[in-house]
């Protein structure tokens, strides 16, 4: 079941088309990763789907719900949870404050007190490994730890669908490593469907189940890795050029 | 001089916490709220028009502080809802005019219904000795209750997720909005509080010196000064540029007289600026 569906979105900035007639449907529990040269518009359609961009034309609906015109808080609170690439936690806050106020806004239920709000943070902090750091300043993490503390804060709210944003780019192999593991932790511990922009190109191998290639905002494949990787428009969007295979 | 510090403290201390209302709603939501004044002095009225109707100055005052808070509501969901749809420079222009607007309406409404109402609580009995100078009550009780309204606002933004909520719209709005926080309902939020602050301050002020119903713009002034050299958009900022600023303007209406004090003040603010663009603690752009 589709819990995403995008169909024939266009964003144009002045008389830029970026996003070029997508249309996308996402299935329920799956790992999805979005591919593509620089510029090809990935993180656009990312911004577009958390209401940070107004698509031209066409529409949006996750849960069978239309959000195509919903503000950015709103389509947090209906389950749809962003991590850009450059973190940007608020850097007055602790580690724990920071994602206490995600598990406080992040959910519809905006009942939730200030005790369970921390209360999920301390969770959401043990799950991606942070626990030890929650009085720690924003300043004392590195750029792999506060990619986690994100991910924590994105996870506070109980999201339906994470969307990551090159997370896994300027790690080292062990940070890599620990970062696939989470990514794959959520999906299959929490449930949590993942459209996921990477150029890491092994990661994805190992990590995505479907993999669609974007360039110059049109999907020009869609599949499993290894389908797509060997396709040649695929080679030639990266290459220029029909000429070898990528194969990671 | 003793004297002087003293006075510009109690003073500095009114106007530090009446600054951070005008400094919350600027780095929230872009908003120059030229009407701050205006919404003090609206709480007096409302407090002495109901101490004149015979209820006691308690109940008065918090009616007082409950109609600016009010007020502050009022002016998001009207005069500045056409803001919203802003952005930037455009709307820290149009915030400033149609706050001026509001200004002049209230002021004109004020001269014209209540001419000669002002608001003077008189705190009886005799001066209390500090640092072997005679303060009166009324100053001392009204720095007592600023410094607690302080240490309110302080708790709140530091130890609240509510409050740290506003400081993540101030330090990073997209950031805010992309953790589930409306920038909307924050704003609203501060311009309630910041409506409420404005009658606090405006009831302390008249335990040490009477407001009338044209002190509006002279409160608006003195508030923005504060603001500027605290930084826009940061609390403690506000705080301490508003004692600063206080015992600056005391001793130099002493040494030098009142009719220059306002503007060794703005010299003061300007060299403030020349040296820390954003202020002494300005939320950096």
């Amino acid at each position: 079941m589709a819990i995403l569906d995008l169909e024939g979105i266009e964003k144009r900035f002045g008389g830029l088309k970026v996003i070029d007639g997508v249309t996308l449907e996402v299935d329920d529990g799956e790992i999805l990763a979005v591919v593509g040269p620089n510029g090809a518009g990935k993180s656009t359609i990312l911004k577009l789907i958390v209401g940070l961009e107004q698509p031209t034309r066409g529409s949006i609906r996750f849960q069978g719900r239309d959000i195509t015109h919903l503000p950015t808080h709103r389509v947090r609170h209906l389950g749809i949870a962003m991590v850009e690439q450059t973190p940007r936690p608020f850097p007055t806050m602790t580690v724990l404050e920071n994602v206490a106020v995600g598990a406080l806004f992040g959910s519809p239920d905006t009942r939730t007190g200030e005790e369970a709000a921390l209360a999920a943070g301390e969770e959401m902090l043990a799950f991606v490994g942070l626990a030890d750091r929650r009085d720690d300043h924003i300043d004392n993490l590195n750029l792999h730890e506060q990619r986690f503390l994100e991910l924590a804060r994105a996870l506070a709210g109980r999201p339906r669908l994470l969307l990551l944003d090159e997370v896994m780019a300027g790690l080292n192999e062990s940070e890599l490593r620990s970062s696939i593991d989470l990514v794959r932790t959520i999906r299959d511990e929490l449930g949590i469907t993942v459209i996921w922009i990477e150029h890491v190109m092994g990661a994805v191998v190992e990590l995505a189940e479907r993999v669609v290639v974007l360039d110059f905002g049109r999907i020009i494949a869609d599949g499993t890795p290894h389908t797509v990787m060997r396709d040649p428009h695929v080679i030639e969007a990266y290459l220029g050029a029909a000429e070898g295979i990528v194969d990671a | 001089m003793t004297a002087s510090i003293l006075d510009g403290i109690v003073l500095g201390l009114q106007f530090g916490l009446l600054a951070t209302g005008l400094t919350l709603m600027y780095g929230l939501g872009g908003i120059l709220n030229l009407a701050y004044g205006q919404m003090a002095v609206v709480s007096a009225i409302v407090t002495v028009s109901i101490m004149e109707a015979g209820l006691p100055v308690v109940p008065a005052a918090a009616i007082g502080i409950a109609v600016g808070a009010l007020l502050g509501f009022v002016l998001d969901q009207t005069v500045f809802r056409p803001l919203y749809s802003l952005r930037g420079e455009a709307r820290v222009l149009l915030s400033l005019l149609l706050s001026l607007g509001v200004a002049l309406m209230i002021d004109g409404f004020l001269n014209w219904l209540f001419p000669l109402k002002g608001l003077s609580l008189f705190i009886g009995g005799g001066a209390i000795d500090v640092f072997g100078e005679p303060m009166r009550r009324g100053s001392l009780l009204a720095s007592g209750i600023t410094i607690v309204a302080m240490g309110g606002l302080v708790a709140f933004f530091r130890f609240t997720t509510l409050g740290r909520a506003v400081r993540s719209v101030i330090e990073d709005e997209e950031g805010a909005r992309l953790v589930g926080i409306d920038p909307r309902k924050m704003l609203r939020l501060i311009l309630l509080l910041s409506g409420g602050i404005a009658g606090l301050v405006a009831l302390t002020r008249s335990m040490v010196a009477p407001v009338d119903v044209t002190a509006g713009f002279g409160i608006t002034v003195f508030a923005l000064i504060v603001t500027v050299v605290g930084g826009l958009g940061s609390i403690t900022g506000a705080l301490a540029a508003g004692i600063i600023l206080g015992v600056i303007n005391a001793i130099a209406a002493s040494a030098i007289g009142t009719f220059m004090s306002l503007v060794i003040l703005l010299v003061a603010a300007a060299v403030t600026i020349l040296v820390r663009p954003a202020g002494l603690l300005g939320v950096k752009e």
